[in-house]
């Protein structure tokens, strides 16, 4: 009863939140969401840096070339742009896959502030690199190479490379997702492991907890994790799978170490590729990356519980726009989001905005009529972000 | 992984193979040429026998061809035409010479069961033979493709199989099917037709007309990995821009009886012939082999990835001209694009010569099937699905019984259904991935009842059948089939799979037992 009581308490505050919300972002702030364009071939990548207006509208303002080359595509659960408020440093990280370097762009003047290589050995070409950081390192995982590259972020949005940590899903699988919280990195790999490094000193060191997720044994290897995030005290890191249907799954990790997943199945839609929670935690929002929808499960921040919330209507464009839903923003970074961003993986690509609004114990999203914003120079957006970041 | 894995493997095989290997196949006919049909091997006096060999070579292109080589008077042709007769015994000898790869960076799990021929680990130059369409035995010697492995170098693998006497008169085919690579190996060629005789007596619409053998095939350079593709007739490119196109060559206003194969490793056929650009009527004979009960004009015949179809094709008139081609088909989203090609160019020739259609010594002279009267034994419910791990993979293909978990399939694996000799059971197949998949069934053909719910309106018996893909909104799409298990000589363990080999070989495929 009481468990029901709080719940109820947090449903109608992330009801407030979401109110705020609306009201869009802080003035004197230049909010920004942020697209890795991934171009290959012959065409330079680049960064779409897209203004936030108050409504959550967006526009292009411009795009930022990165001089490298992407692959226009990849694992969904790899996020290829991160972005760093901190210190009087604002930047945007964005890796390129081909090439093999994450590149640093200076936010007050939309240029390129520096750009660093991994090792000889590491590369993304054959299904990207993704990113996380804290305000000192970032992590890359390069799929060609099994490795999480340790950068040290160093003034002016530059980077220093330290060195690489060898990994691999305990069935050989590829390092996939992460997502970084104090001193802790979680990581997933392609075969349905997941793992947890400390990073107290920077390079990652694995705390001797991998394991192969909960979905991924009773399936038998038919769903796996793919994307992951980490809940703002650091209790909770939660997983979004490969699968067919919208699969999520939630390991306590308040001891240090990943603990067994509890398993959240809403059977809607396929392939919960991307997760992200909203900034009071209340929403876990769950991009269909094979189907044609946005889920918003309800988060109990305290227990680590998801429970069913609501499912959009299919997004536009489906086949004839786009192929998959990628990578996810926040519309708001306050309160329960008030709704998200979803990279359209499309050649041309877009940004779709789906709108939340929480009514109680129940919720809607609804794609914004003036859904998707194209991103008309990239041929396969998968990965978006907010600048400046959430703050967890 | 996989993904990754066979990418890696293709690269290495390109790179080892344009180095180091000579010549294996025979040459295959230009471009602009004329079409000629397969060589072929007929039975004699009701036992048909061959050898044939195996091989495996580069072109100068670049690609990589996979060729059953047989020994003629004229001297060595590759993948010839076995014309049988109901009841006919076939003694065919199977030598591997595919030249030793470094194929040890992947390999396939062996059946654990009792195995036959070479056993060992199965690899890219591992291989067996499938009798497609066939109603035989799945067992050793016979049909079986889960147990039977013939590594590179060992001796010749024998097969003896007893033609069922009522074996539909029709085109079949056979083509390698060693899990994990079956995909490798039809993509380089390795496929040949496989005609029962005796279509005159059951549609005499055909008696006394030229007969055409033709045998689509599709050459990518690497076959999983995006990219151009080629169609070929009967081995001969059919360039989808530039160059020159294949001919038939007809004499004007004549009919022919054309056999055409779908033996592309994806590719769904959508075959017109058009005269003056207007698509001509074709009368169907058959499908995957078994003669419809009653011929149906056609302009457009849709063929799945190892479909069949035989139909009637009247020549243009003298002072028209006419192409041979396939429609763009869409898979789906996530689908390979299947593009508009023209296959061949029509080329009128009083003076074109073209075979008859041998007669059968003696055949049925009726095929039919009660199969529709049958009251269903079982219902069962399956479905296709796919996962991406991303845009590029891991991708995870399944065929799933609803209700049991989904899984690839694994050489070790317990049979997902179990039924007996005599069943008749009504299957609904369903397509939750946003690409289209080619249901097919081995040992048995199967009566379409229905699509996406309702009653078709030919109740053809099909040994493959496209099922279309989701569009992201609204229900699956789905066929409803009768399987027919009462012939005594199908009982064993099988497949069944979708015949786009590359989620055949990423396991798209379970096995079913049938109990004696």
């Amino acid at each position: 009863m009481k468990r029901l009581l709080d719940s109820r308490l947090l449903r109608a505050a992330a009801l407030i939140a979401g109110i705020l919300a609306t009201s869009g972002p802080a003035t004197g702030q230049t909010n920004y969401v942020v697209a890795n364009d991934d171009q290959s071939g012959v065409v330079h990548e680049g960064v779409s840096f897209y203004t936030v207006g108050t409504n959550g509208e967006l526009t292009r303002k411009k795009e930022v070339d990165t001089e490298g080359f992407g692959i226009s595509g990849g694992y969904f659960g790899a996020d290829r742009i991160r972005t760093l408020k901190s210190g009087g440093q604002s930047c945007v990280y964005s890796s390129e896959a081909t090439t093999g370097d994450v590149v640093g762009i200076v936010v007050s003047t939309l240029k390129v502030g520096g750009s660093a290589k991994g090792s000889k050995n590491d590369g993304g070409t054959s299904n990207g690199i993704g990113l996380a950081m804290n305000n000192q390192y970032l992590y890359a995982s390069f799929t060609d190479s099994n490795t999480i590259g340790t950068f040290s972020v160093q003034s002016g949005c530059s980077l220093t490379f330290l060195n690489d940590t060898s990994v691999a899903g305990l069935q050989g699988g590829i390092i996939n997702g992460m997502a970084v919280h104090g001193n802790m990195l979680v990581a997933t790999y392609t075969d349905g492991s997941i793992e947890s490094f400390s990073i107290s000193s920077g390079t990652p060191v694995s705390n001797g907890d991998e394991q192969v997720s909960t979905a991924t044994v009773n399936s038998q290897g038919a769903m796996y994790p793919n994307s992951v995030d980490i809940t703002s005290d650091g209790h909770f890191a939660i997983f979004g799978d490969t699968s067919t249907s919208v699969v999520a799954e939630v390991s306590d990790i308040s001891s240090g170490k990943l603990t067994k997943t509890v398993v959240y199945n809403s059977k809607t839609s396929i392939n919960s590729g991307n997760v992200m929670l909203s900034a009071d935690e209340t929403v876990l929002y769950v991009a269909d990356t094979e189907g044609d929808a946005i889920t918003a499960l309800f988060f109990d921040k305290t227990t680590g519980a998801l429970s069913p919330g609501c499912t959009s209507g299919p997004i536009r464009g489906i086949s004839a726009d786009w192929s998959y839903l990628g990578g996810l923003a926040l519309i708001s970074q306050s309160g329960n989001g008030g709704g998200v961003y979803v990279a359209e993986f499309g050649a041309p690509s877009a940004i779709g905005i789906v709108r939340l609004k929480v009514s109680g114990a129940t919720c809607t999203l609804q794609e914004d009529p003036k859904s998707p914003v194209a991103d008309p120079t990239s041929p396969g957006l998968l990965s978006i972000g907010n600048f400046p970041p959430r703050s967890f | 992984m996989r993904s990754v894995s066979r990418w890696l493997l293709a690269i290495m095989i390109c790179g080892f193979s344009i180095a180091e290997l000579a010549a294996q196949c025979p040459a295959r006919p230009d471009s602009g040429t004329v079409v000629t049909n397969p060589f072929s091997i007929s039975s004699q006096k009701g036992v048909f026998t061959a050898q044939m060999t195996l091989a495996h070579s580069v072109d100068s292109a670049g690609y990589t061809h996979y060729c059953y080589k047989y020994t003629a008077p004229s001297g060595v042709v590759e993948s010839p035409t076995w014309r049988l007769n109901p009841g006919d015994t076939l003694n065919l000898e199977i030598l591997n010479r595919i030249k030793s790869q470094d194929d040890s960076t992947m390999n396939m799990a062996s059946p654990e069961e009792a195995v036959c021929g070479d056993g060992g680990p199965i690899t890219v130059s591992s291989t067996n033979v499938h009798f497609h369409g066939m109603e035989v035995p799945p067992t050793c010697h016979q049909d079986d493709v889960i147990n039977t492995v013939i590594q590179p170098g060992s001796a010749g693998f024998k097969f003896n199989i007893q033609v069922p006497t009522v074996q539909p008169p029709g085109l079949y085919w056979y083509h390698p099917h060693i899990h994990g690579f079956t995909e490798f190996q039809v993509n380089g060629g390795a496929a040949g037709a496989l005609i029962v005789e005796g279509m005159e007596k059951v549609r005499p619409e055909v008696s006394g007309l030229p007969e055409k053998v033709l045998i689509v095939r599709q050459q990518y350079l690497v076959p999983w990995v995006p990219g151009p593709y080629e169609l070929t007739l009967n081995y001969q490119v059919a360039p989808s821009i530039g160059g020159s196109h294949p001919i038939i060559q007809m004499k004007p206003g004549e009919k022919q009886f054309w056999r055409v194969a779908n033996a592309t490793i994806q590719d769904f056929l959508s075959l017109q012939v058009q005269v003056n650009g207007k698509a001509e009527p074709l009368e169907v004979i058959a499908l995957d082999g078994f003669p419809l009960s009653k011929t149906r004009n056609q302009d457009t015949i849709l063929i799945p990835p190892a479909g069949r179809a035989e139909f009637i094709v009247q020549a243009p008139a003298k002072g028209q001209s006419g192409v041979f081609f396939t429609q763009a088909y869409s898979t789906g989203p996530t689908g390979n694009p299947d593009i508009q090609e023209t296959l061949a160019d029509i080329q009128l020739n009083d003076n074109a010569s073209s075979p008859v259609m041998p007669i059968a010594p003696a055949s049925p002279t009726t095929i039919s099937s009660d199969l529709a009267n049958q009251t269903p034994t079982a219902q069962r419910k399956l479905f296709f699905s796919e996962e991406f791990g991303g845009t590029n993979g891991p991708i995870q293909f399944y065929i799933t019984v609803d209700g049991q978990k989904q899984r690839v399939f694994e050489a070790n694996e317990k049979p997902v259904i179990t039924t007996k000799i005599g069943a008749v059971e009504d299957w609904t197949i369903e397509n939750r991935a946003l690409e289209t998949h080619a249901f097919h069934m081995h040992q048995i053909h199967f009566l379409v009842l229905e699509v996406d719910g309702k009653p078709v309106a030919n109740q053809d018996l099909r040994d493959t059948l496209q099922v279309p893909f989701w569009e992201g909104t609204g229900p699956f799409h789905s066929i409803k089939v009768r399987m027919d298990f009462r012939p005594p000589v199908v009982a064993g363990t099988f497949v069944f799979h979708c015949h786009i080999l590359l989620h055949e070989d990423l396991g798209m495929m379970h096995k079913i037992l049938v109990e004696p």
